[in-house]
Order: C-alpha cells, then structure tokens, then sequence
C-alpha cells in the first residue's frame, strides 16, 4: 500500500459500544468523582439536581450532538474541521486554539492522573492498611517528591501513548470497553457499601433533601451551568474527534448527544453515593476537593471490613475515570498532528505526547502551577474552545443545514428543529456569560492578576493562532463540485 | 436515619432521568446498532433517513436549490430514495405506498 493510501483509509470504530465506552470514558474525569458530589451538596442538593438536569438536557445534550456530528461530516480532527467548512486558512487557527488548550490541559491533567496512578498502584499493594498507616504524611510525602510526581507523569504518558500509538479500534475502544464497564461495577459496589454504613444514610439526605430557595439562587444556576458544560467535555473537540471515526451508518444524536452527556452525569450520580455515605459515616469534611479522596477517604477505606479491597476498587475505577478521559484529550492532538503534517501515527503519538509531557513538567513539580493553569485553560481557554467549535456548527455551517444534511441521517432519535437556537443562540451566549461571569467574580480578589492573564493568553492565542495559520495552514479543498463558499449559517 | 419523603422522591427523580435515561439510550443504541448489521448483512444497504427527515431533507433542497451544500444533500436524498426502492426491509418506518410515492431530486 502507498503513503497516500494509507494515509486516506480513516479508521473507524469496531462497534457502537466501543464509541459510546470512549465517548463515555473521555468525558467521565475527575470532576465527576471529586466535584459533582460536593458540588450537589453545596447548592442545594435535590434543587441543584433539577437546575443541573434541566441545563444538561437543555445545553450539553444537544451541544455534544453538534460537536459529534460535525465531526462525522467532515471526517476530520479539529484543525482539517475548520478547514472544510470555513473554507479559509485563517479560520483554521480557531482549530489551533482548540489543539493548543488540550495540549494544555492535558499538560496539567496527566500530573492528576499520575496521582490517581500512584494511589491507584498502593491500593493494589495495601499500603492503606498497613500498621502506622498515615495518611495526610503520606500524601505530603508524596507531592513533595518530585521524582515520583514527575515519574508518575512520566508513566503516564508513557501509558496513554502505549494505548493511542495502536489507533483507535485496537488502541482506545479495547482499553475502554472494559475499564469504563468497570469502573461503573466498582463506584455501585462502593456506593453500596457507603450507604450501609451506619450513618451513610445522612449523606444521601444531605445530597438529595432539595432546599428548595437555592434555585432562586443565580449561584446555584451558575455551578449547575459550570458542571453541565464542563463536566461533559463539550466543545473541547473530544466529541469532534472521535465523533470522525464514525462510520457511515453509524447514530449521532442518541449516542453522541443524549448518551455521553447523560451517561456521563450517570457517573458523577454514582460518585455521589459511592462517596457522600462513607464521608458521612465517617464525619469527613465534605468540601475537602481532592483532599477528600487522596486523603480522607484514603483513611476511612481501611477502617471498613475488607478496607483494602474496598480502597483498591475505589482508587483504581477513578484511575480508570482520569486515564480514559487522558485519552480523549491527547487524542484531539495525534489525529490533529497525524492529518496536518507528513507524520504517520506512531510519529504523531510521540510527538503530541513527548509535548504534553514537556510542558507538564511544571504542573507535575508544583500543584500550585497546576492550580494557576487549571484556573486560566479551565476558566478561559475550554469556553474559548467551546465558542469556537459551536461558532463552526452554528454559525458557519448553519444549525439547518448540519440538522437535515447530516444530524438526523442515521439517527437513533429525530431531532426537531428546537435544537436549531439552542445551538445557535443559548449555548454560546451561555459560554459568554460564563466567560464574563469569571471576570466579574475575580475582581478585586487574589485571582485578580491570574484573570487578566488568562484573558491575556486567550487574545493572544486566538490572535497568533489565526496568524499562524494564516501562514502555515494547508489550502482548504472545494466544499462542492460548485467551487462555491458558504456564505453563513442559517 | 429514615430519610424524608421529599428527599426519596428527589433521589428517585434523580435516578430516572440520569442512569434510567442512560441506560435506555444505550440499550436503544445497541438495539438499533444489531438491527442495521442485521440488515446490512441480509441487504447490504440500510436506509439513512427517517421518513419525516428524509421530507425535511427534500424541502430544504427544493428551498435552497444554490446553496454549497445541496448538491451532498441532494445525493444522500437520491442515495435513500434508491435504496428504498431496492432493499426488501427498511431500517426506518416508511409503508410501501410511501416508498413508491418518493421521486429522485434532479
């Protein structure tokens, strides 16, 4: 076979439930093990669960849809997406910006999951219920050693590029099909557990008793928007990625929609009971963050009958949580780099991976770095990628047309033409709102200074991104046989 | 702890619309995942649009007669129509006397 056939033979998926475990698995993190809980609990529990479902059905739902599906129309990663429909060199700096924020967000990422790796490894070794046990020395001991934090980054990259470097059937969908199954089996065998605890119960009442007067809170709107938008992935160009090896006959909406999204909250509802009873029983502070897991629940596991299994279940399903959505994530980057240079796939892994590695290096050596890049990317740099992607949907290639042509060809479920405004004017108006909102709260606060240099960095990368390929970017093929551009959405 | 009314009722809500709603979508995916190769396998062409998407599908073409984008979706109508016509078993939901009431979009 020559370079040029190899390189035009696109990869798809082995079959519909490998897509929806890797679909499942990229937006499942640790988010939804460590924030969801907490954040029910805090807003309002039951009246939180109903403004979070109804944003969900109403925003991540159909946003998954048309990030999926775009990504199946044009049979692309994220920079060649822009390129066809955009028809501009130019244009395909907003795909840049997308690969550049998950370069940087799995440079920060891949430090986390190396710490779920590493709990995850003394688990299986017992180290939690040996004699003298100590948990909060061991965490510290941990983060305070930059040869195992970095070593841990290391292993990890290592093992995510060992998986995308064999593609996406024999790579991503074999690892997925049985971690994402079992990390399932897991956290409803923890919860079970949790809420048979003496005193488990009252966390269950903490996070579901409804208060009701939260939801004439803007605040508690505000969170459930926050954890609708960013705890489903949506417009981070994972859903346009794998939603590019899709086959021909293959459902958009009921999988890539309606499935990840809530499939996706499924997940975080588990972590609630498999978490929220034990920190109860065990009278935890709740608000504890990653603390809670690394160190709390860490030291509660073993006080349990059969501890050790129950701490090795727990800390290797939320290795599994991270480690699959690190391969959403570093995805995005080898299909990228794979279609737009001359580089095959193993060099197109070394190369996305060998960065990431690089640039987490920092992250990895100091959590405070890795707070101040987790609050610039993940306040400004994923709704800066999320506008850019909805913005190539809805306002490039038209809600109409991407409904009609594309979204409802094949579908498990028909889509009306309700999704058409919510794609083309709530979610990015949305995404402002929480762009501005992030602004405005930081002001006069300690973040301040990190504000404005996220602000910064975004202007900056969506200005040198254009630039950049405005110079570099490959000529775009013609969209029909009319040679015509797309004059704008519908 | 017995838990309160309101609060079971909040956990039960809860438990519908996410993992109930979860597991729905993906049994119906799987489903419809089986049926399609089934048919593949027996017809090897499946129908891609629903009869209601493959209307709408026609009237936008018939609308937009210019647009970049009609002559792919005048395909993929044509596409359908034919293997309609040709195949024994639709995936979708479409009567004979619909099928023979398509026309292609020239």
């Amino acid at each position: 076979m020559t370079d040029t056939e190899a390189r035009t033979a696109r990869e798809e998926w082995g079959s519909r439930f490998g897509f929806l475990m890797a679909m499942l698995g990229a937006m499942v993190g640790a988010g939804n093990i460590w924030r969801m809980p907490f954040t029910t609990g805090e807003n309002g529990g039951g009246a939180f669960l109903v403004a979070y479902i109804l944003l969900l059905f109403l925003i991540a739902v159909p946003g998954l849809m048309a990030e999926t599906m775009i990504g199946r129309y044009t049979s692309n990663g994220v920079i060649g997406a822009f390129k066809q429909v955009f028809q501009t060199k130019r244009a395909q700096g907003l795909g840049l910006v997308v690969l550049v924020v998950n370069v940087a967000l799995m440079s920060y990422y891949s430090p986390i999951i190396g710490w779920a790796l590493y709990y995850a490894g003394n688990s299986v070794l017992f180290t939690f219920t040996q004699p003298g046990f100590q948990p909060q020395a061991f965490w510290d001991g941990f983060i305070a050693n930059p040869g195992l934090v970095v070593g841990m980054h290391t292993l990890t990259m290592a093992g995510i590029a060992g998986v995308l470097v064999f593609g996406i059937r024999r790579g991503i969908e074999r690892v997925v099909k049985w971690m994402i199954p079992l990390l399932v089996v897991a956290l409803v065998a923890v919860a079970v557990r949790g809420v048979t605890l003496p005193g488990g119960m009252e966390g269950v009442a903490f996070v579901f008793t409804p208060k009701w007067e939260f939801l004439t809170r803007g605040s508690t709107w505000v969170a459930a928007l926050s954890q609708a938008l960013f705890s489903t992935g949506l417009g981070w160009g994972i859903a346009l990625t794998y939603g590019s090896y899709l086959g021909r006959y293959d459902d958009v909406p009921l999988g890539g929609g309606l499935f990840t999204a809530i499939g996706n909250t499924s997940i975080g509802l588990l972590a609630v009971f498999a978490t929220f009873p034990v920190v109860f029983a065990f009278g935890l502070e709740p608000s504890a963050g990653s603390n809670l897991l690394f160190i709390s629940l860490a030291k509660v596991f073993p006080e349990l009958p059969g501890g050790g299994l129950w701490a090795l279940v727990f800390f290797v399903s939320f290795f599994f949580a991270t480690f699959t959505s690190g391969l959403g994530i570093t995805e995005v980057g080898v299909t990228t780099v794979s279609e737009e240079t001359q580089f095959d796939r193993t060099k197109s892994v070394l190369a996305v991976c060998g960065v990431i590695w690089l640039f987490g290096l920092p992250s990895a050596y100091s959590t405070s770095f890795l707070g101040q890049m987790d609050f610039i990317f993940g306040s400004f740099g994923l709704p800066l990628a999320t506008l850019s992607i909805i913005a190539l949907v809805a306002w490039k290639f038209g809600p109409e047309r991407a409904r009609i042509i594309d979204l409802n060809r094949n579908a498990g479920i028909y889509i009306g033409s309700w999704w058409n405004p919510v794609v083309k004017y709530v979610i990015p108006a949305v995404m402002l709102f929480i762009i501005g909102y992030g602004v405005v709260i930081s002001i006069g606060t300690e973040n301040q200074t990190l504000m404005l240099l996220g602000v910064a960095v975004m202007a900056a990368l969506t200005v040198v991104s254009t630039v950049v390929m405005s110079v570099v970017g490959n000529a775009p093929e013609k969209i029909s046989d009319t040679g015509v551009s797309v004059s704008g959405g519908d | 702890m017995a838990l309160p009314t309101v609060t079971w009722i909040s956990m039960a809500i809860a438990i519908v619309a996410l993992p109930g709603v979860a597991s729905v979508a993906l049994v119906k995916s799987l489903r419809s995942e089986e049926r399609k190769l089934s048919l593949l396998k027996k017809q090897d062409k499946v129908d891609s649009y629903s009869p209601r998407a493959l209307a709408e599908l026609r009237d936008w073409v018939e609308a937009h007669p210019n647009d970049p984008y009609a002559p792919v979706a005048r395909e993929r109508y044509n596409e359908c129509v034919e293997t309609l016509r040709e195949v024994e078993e639709p995936y979708y939901d479409w009567s004979p006397e619909e099928i023979d009431q398509l026309d292609r979009l020239d």
